[in-house]
């Protein structure tokens, strides 16, 4: 499951289309749902898990899916450096994270090792991808990393922390989109590269 | 539930009810008197519950389901409470002038004022929330709002500062959120109650050495990046510098150092499971490396308030240096400082608000002679400037000599030397600047009478230095004080 996840974030570093991207980071967060929810036992536990499963893999991806029909590009956005160049940089990056970080004795070696990948995979993709919905899905990627964390330590994260995280990652996302589309209205593209008049 | 309880309740749902109302306020008018009823409600609830705080002896904090009353949360909840209610009063004085916003003009005000006290109710609960994860929560919900005011203008360059911000400030807070599951983990919590500040300081002794580390390193590194610490500051120049100016000086006086207390709190609660050694080298190397950042943009020609953002850089160095440091001493001119930039800063900031006006394009260049155009603002530029420089006898001249000789308390002189030096070049190149805008061969400027809102600044700037002066004086009692013992780790 751990590879399939860091897989997919692979895949958001490596598409072109924000809705094909869209649609990887939602797969990743309904196999970290399922996850949790076999993890998850009965009862409260069970249903916070789905909560957050519903949020995380229907409501932000659609939130997301909703703003890039808005943005319509006339031309996908090129990216600024090559997939080959791309998917050695998530892997270099994504290696160091899992084989640098000595075993914390938490939860899983490999949740631990998938968690802090999945991490730096998303702050990577902020920082290699242009487009603004990329940049939120990296975002995402890097959520996503925290939460497979928290549902591998030994009886998971408390459902109030859980459900307050996804509360403020709905908000986050929701005004990123709105960014997006104000960005989109502003330059023509979504491409934060464009942004690049503040300089000192 | 208790008085101090029921206050703390209502000191941020003050602000929550002033938000919601302010978006049925059927008029710009209306909205502008709800904001200044509810900052005035707000800010009396706020300080009522700061006085209770501080007067807790130390080690004898109160404490709620989700609060801790404290006397470093009076202190912080003071700062957030006085700088929020004076940035709601000047905020009419900018909205009247704003022109085009993001929401555009004729419901501009309403959605200003409801983002602006939702903001504003995250703020001033931070200092209260007496548990890591809630504290988490309510930094991560100061981005959402703060976000859509740095942005407000709706220009180009504003939207570029309120992404990178948005961006930038919850990464920094996804690699804060991992250290707290990893610290949650290490101390074997079954609850959320294992997160609070004093179950975590009761227990840290027994905690495993790594993963706090780890955790601690994680949380503090996340953190900086909304505190706005070298070499993960790149959002702070350009949000402080395009949001309107009120919220500028919220974001600088208030949300820096309010994010700042929750990382000291971690500090403080787990250093027995660290060493002070670890802890020390990340707060001075954070210090150290964002003053070394801070200066050489003191001294180019920068626009007004991308310098004071430049400013707040420095300050939130001086800031990690006391805390790092930790002596009495230090921590005595951390409370000095935290409590003379937020006056200091927030006046520079409400000074951009006629400046602007006389000179549109000081929003762009470095201003120049703007004694001959406006002597209140000249004056309200000179208090701050010069207090933020740490000329005698402003507060910060006295708070940084504290943090300095603190520093040299704990053994560190090399990097109270290399502060010091770093320091001396800042107040040059404050004065430097300060001398150019006020005197300096000026463009052709603006016509016609000062603005109101110079007029109105002239007594936001007495009262200012007034109340600089009175800190100064108040500095000379803290060293050895109650309320400084129960910052170096004698309370909560």
């Amino acid at each position: 499951m751990i590879a399939a996840l860091v897989g997919l974030g692979f895949g958001v570093m490596l598409v072109r289309r924000r809705s094909l991207a869209t649609l990887l980071v939602s797969v990743q967060a309904l196999v970290l749902g399922v996850g949790a929810l076999t993890l998850a036992g009965e009862g409260s536990g069970l249903a916070v898990a789905g909560v957050i499963l519903l949020v995380r893999a229907l409501a932000l991806p659609a939130i997301l899916a909703i703003s890039t029909r808005r943005t319509r590009e006339p031309a996908l956005v090129a990216p600024p450096r090559s997939a080959l160049v791309r998917l050695l940089v998530a892997t270099f990056v994504g290696l160091v994270a899992a084989l640098a970080v000595p075993s914390l004795g938490l939860a899983d070696r490999a949740a631990e090792s998938g968690a802090l990948a999945l991490l730096c995979l998303g702050i990577a993709i902020v920082a290699m991808r242009r487009p603004a919905i990329l940049q939120v899905l990296g975002i995402i990627v890097a959520e996503n990393g925290v939460y497979l964390l928290a549902v591998s330590v030994p009886g998971g994260i408390p459902a109030v922390v859980e459900l307050g995280v996804v509360f403020d990652l709905v908000l986050v996302v929701t005004v990123a989109a709105a960014f997006s589309e104000k960005i989109h209205e502003a330059l023509g593209s979504g491409d934060t590269d464009l942004l690049r008049g503040l300089r000192d | 539930m208790s008085t101090a309880g029921a206050l703390a309740i209502g000191t941020v749902a003050a602000p929550v009810v002033t938000a919601a109302a302010a978006l049925l306020a059927p008029t710009t008018r209306s909205a502008d008197r709800l904001n200044l009823g509810g900052a005035l409600v707000t800010a009396a609830l706020a300080l009522a519950v700061a006085v209770i705080a501080i007067a807790a002896a130390p080690g004898a904090a109160a404490a709620g389901g989700w609060y801790v009353l404290d006397p470093a949360a009076g202190v912080f909840l003071a700062l957030v409470a006085v700088v929020g209610l004076a940035s709601a009063v000047v905020s009419p004085a900018h909205l009247r002038h704003a022109g085009r916003s993001w929401f555009g003009e004729r419901r501009s005000h309403v959605y200003y004022y409801a983002a602006f006290h939702l903001f504003w109710a995250a703020l001033l609960a931070l200092p209260l929330a007496g548990n890591l994860a809630l504290a988490w929560l309510l930094i991560e919900a100061t981005t959402a709002a703060s976000a859509l005011l740095v942005a407000f203008s709706g220009k180009r360059s504003a939207l570029e500062a309120g992404w990178k911000y948005v961006v930038l400030t919850t990464l920094g807070l996804a690699v804060a959120l991992l250290g707290i599951v990893v610290l949650f983990a290490a101390a074997g919590g079954s609850s959320l109650s294992a997160l609070d500040w004093s179950t975590l300081a009761g227990g840290a002794a027994a905690l495993p050495a790594q993963a706090t580390l780890f955790a601690f390193v994680l949380i503090v590194v996340g953190l900086a990046a909304k505190i706005g610490w070298a070499p993960v500051h790149n959002w702070l120049p350009d949000a402080h510098s395009e949001a309107p100016p009120p919220v500028s000086a919220l974001l600088s006086a208030a949300l820096l150092p309010t994010v700042l207390l929750i990382a000291w709190r971690a500090k403080l609660a787990l250093e027995p499971a660290l060493g002070s050694s670890a802890v020390q080298d990340l707060f001075c190397g954070f210090g150290l490396v964002s003053l070394a950042v801070a200066v050489p943009f003191l001294w180019r020609p920068l626009p007004w308030k991308r310098l004071l953002a430049y400013s707040s850089l420095e300050h939130m160095g001086v800031l990690a240096l006391g805390i790092g440091f930790g002596t009495p001493l230090a921590i005595a001119g951390v409370l000095v400082h935290v409590a003379g930039h937020g006056i200091a800063k927030s006046l520079g900031f409400y000074t951009a608000i006629p400046l602007l006006r006389q000179d549109p394009a000081s929003a762009r260049r470095a201003p120049r002679g703007v004694a001959r155009g406006s002597r209140a603002t000249a004056g309200a530029m000179t208090v701050s400037l010069l207090s933020l420089a740490g000329l005698p006898p402003s507060p910060l001249f006295v708070s940084e000599l504290m943090v300095l000789l603190g520093g040299m308390d704990a053994g560190l002189l090399g990097v109270s030397a290399l502060a010091a030096v770093l320091l001396a070049l800042g107040f040059l190149g404050l004065a430097h600047a300060l001398i150019e805008g006020l005197l300096g061969e000026g463009r052709k400027r603006g016509t016609g009478p000062a603005p109101r809102s110079a007029r109105a600044l002239a007594l936001l700037a007495s009262a200012a230095a007034a109340a600089l002066l009175a800190l100064t004086v108040a500095a000379y009692a803290l060293p050895g004080s109650d309320l400084v013992a129960s910052l170096t780790g004698g309370g909560s």
